[in-house]
């Protein structure tokens, strides 16, 4: 749950009085144009940015000013960001990747529960359909297998909360489609409750059952029936983007 | 030749070359440890500017009329709570703070050494450490900051991996950034700093760099590229040693010449067999 969030990036007002509620089991979107404050939104929910004003409940647990959340509740969320760039020469294979996703990260010896570790890396990596994939070099995954192992690293642990940051971002149209079906599997078996960004409005009103409308304030939230209307794309977006939408 | 490894081996009966040895095992070690994480932190940089800011803690010590040792360890300390502070509120990048820092200090030392009346001490020394003259006390002290570090590094090596990966994913996952990036730079200051009498403030990140990028020449995982860079950095000191004490040359130069020779034969032998798998291919 969400309340009166606002943030600012510097000086610079990103995200102005946002509330909203995330039901258990529900896939919720935030869709907006681009400047819109959809990953500061994100980033501050999870507590990688810091937020001015509001209150933040991640799974019935305050989220602290500072970011700090505990650990058992830290650990059933799970986050996709939208860029996955690291330093491709870093060597790391896909399993030790996936591995890094399983268990508290409180300090421990690192052999401890090395065997259940391993068994879940397998498991998480075979759900997603990339198990081939486990000692493969991370840097040299494509953009798909890149998605797929991102996910089973959320796989790999029990979790309840998956927030994806335009989780699709540079797929093509195939890929993304294969992402997304996916994630619903998981999202329907495991119960799990999913907070994303996307732009893909036709995305939106087939997988998700809520959607809110943000452009740095909440211009509407609803089920996508309601919050896809014309009128509110065209608040958002401006009346430019119907015209293309009804071209495209 | 024989005639060499006799006088080797009567040298390495020496109590100062026995602590030699164990003291660039040691630094190699923990070099090979905090460089696989640090050159992938762009903190490549950080162990070369604070051997060269360590000067003035040097003449700090000489000021001071204290063992240099006991100088440059807070002085690393502040040096990276300093550079930790700066960055974090300033939107310079590392580089640039690291090296307004570094040649800072390094005037700095350079005015107060010729303020110093009657100073005898031996710059070459300064510039290129003197591991021969390692004392005991250093010596343990080197021990306990590698069981340090083996434990920190240990115990944490999730979070470690994350925050080298992708800081906002550890962030997501409830890594404390700030905390583990401060601990890690302290430590890695701490170890420069100790061995900076031993190497010398020009060749002291070499120990941080260069076996960890031989390792990562070799390694795809990670696992194996840390152990790797741990023992890299200790084959390279044990034969740089060596190698001293058969052509008498420097030693601090000397190890810090195999570390460079093991990596490029690294780079030959891999690129070569990398162009015979191709052609084969």
């Amino acid at each position: 749950m969400v309340e009166g969030l606002t943030v600012y990036r510097g000086s610079r007002l990103a995200v102005q009085n946002v509330s909203f509620v995330l039901r258990a089991g529900s896939n919720m979107a935030i869709i907006g144009p681009n400047g819109a404050g959809k990953s500061t939104l994100i980033q501050a929910i999870l507590g990688i940015l810091p937020r001015q004003c509001g209150q933040v409940w991640i799974l019935g647990e305050p989220l602290r000013l500072s970011g700090y959340l505990p650990e058992q509740v830290r650990q059933q969320v799970a986050y996709i960001p939208q860029s996955f760039q690291f330093s491709g020469s870093m060597p790391m294979t896909v399993a030790e990747f996936v591995a890094l996703g399983w268990g508290m990260l409180r300090p421990r010896l690192p052999w401890v529960g090395r065997v259940a570790r391993r068994q879940a890396v397998k498991e998480a990596l075979e759900r997603v359909g990339a198990l081939h994939l486990l000692a493969q070099p991370l840097g040299q995954l494509s953009g798909g297998e890149t998605k797929r192992v991102l996910l089973a690293h959320c796989l790999v642990w029990p979790r309840r909360l998956l927030i994806l940051d335009e989780a699709p971002a540079g797929l093509d149209a195939r890929s993304e489609g294969d992402f997304y079906q996916l994630l619903e599997e998981v999202r329907q078996t495991l119960g799990w409750s999913i907070l994303q960004i996307s732009h893909d409005l036709d995305m939106v009103s087939r997988h998700c059952d809520q959607v809110i409308c943000l452009n740095r304030s909440l211009i509407h939230q609803g089920s996508p029936q309601t919050t896809l209307a014309p009128e509110v794309l065209v608040n958002a977006y401006g009346a430019e983007f119907i015209r293309y939408l009804h071209h495209h | 030749m024989p005639e060499a490894w006799l006088r080797v081996w009567e040298l390495l009966q020496l109590p100062f070359m026995q602590r030699a040895m164990v003291s660039g095992i040691l630094t190699g070690v923990t070099g090979g440890l905090l460089g696989s994480f640090a050159i992938f932190r762009q903190l490549s940089f950080f162990s070369d500017a604070l051997g060269h800011s360590a000067l003035l803690g040097i003449v700090l010590g000489v000021l001071l009329g204290v063992d240099p040792t006991w100088v440059l360890l807070p002085f690393g300390v502040v040096f990276a709570l300093g550079v930790t502070l700066i960055l974090e509120h300033t939107q310079l990048s590392v580089d640039a703070v690291l090296n307004i820092i570094y040649s800072s200090s390094l005037a700095l030392a350079v005015i107060a050494l010729s303020l110093i009346q009657g100073y005898r001490g031996n710059l070459n020394q300064l510039l290129f450490g003197d591991i021969l003259g390692v004392s005991p006390t250093a010596l343990w002290l080197s021990g306990i900051l590698l069981l340090v570090s083996l434990l920190y590094i240990g115990l944490t090596l999730p979070s470690q991996m994350l925050l080298t990966l992708h800081k906002p994913l550890a962030q997501a996952r409830g890594v404390r950034v700030n905390w583990q990036r401060t601990m890690f730079v302290v430590l890695l200051a701490l170890v420069v700093a100790l061995s900076i009498r031993a190497i010398g403030v020009l060749l002291v990140s070499a120990f941080v760099v260069i076996p960890a990028a031989t390792a990562r020449v070799w390694a795809s995982s990670f696992s194996a590229y840390v152990l790797l860079a741990m023992l890299l950095g200790a084959l390279s000191a044990v034969l740089g040693m060596l190698g001293s004490a058969v052509f008498n040359l420097p030693s601090g130069p000397s190890i810090v010449t195999t570390q460079l020779l093991l990596f490029v034969l690294s780079l030959g032998v891999k690129g070569a067999r990398q162009t015979v798998t191709f052609s084969q291919g």
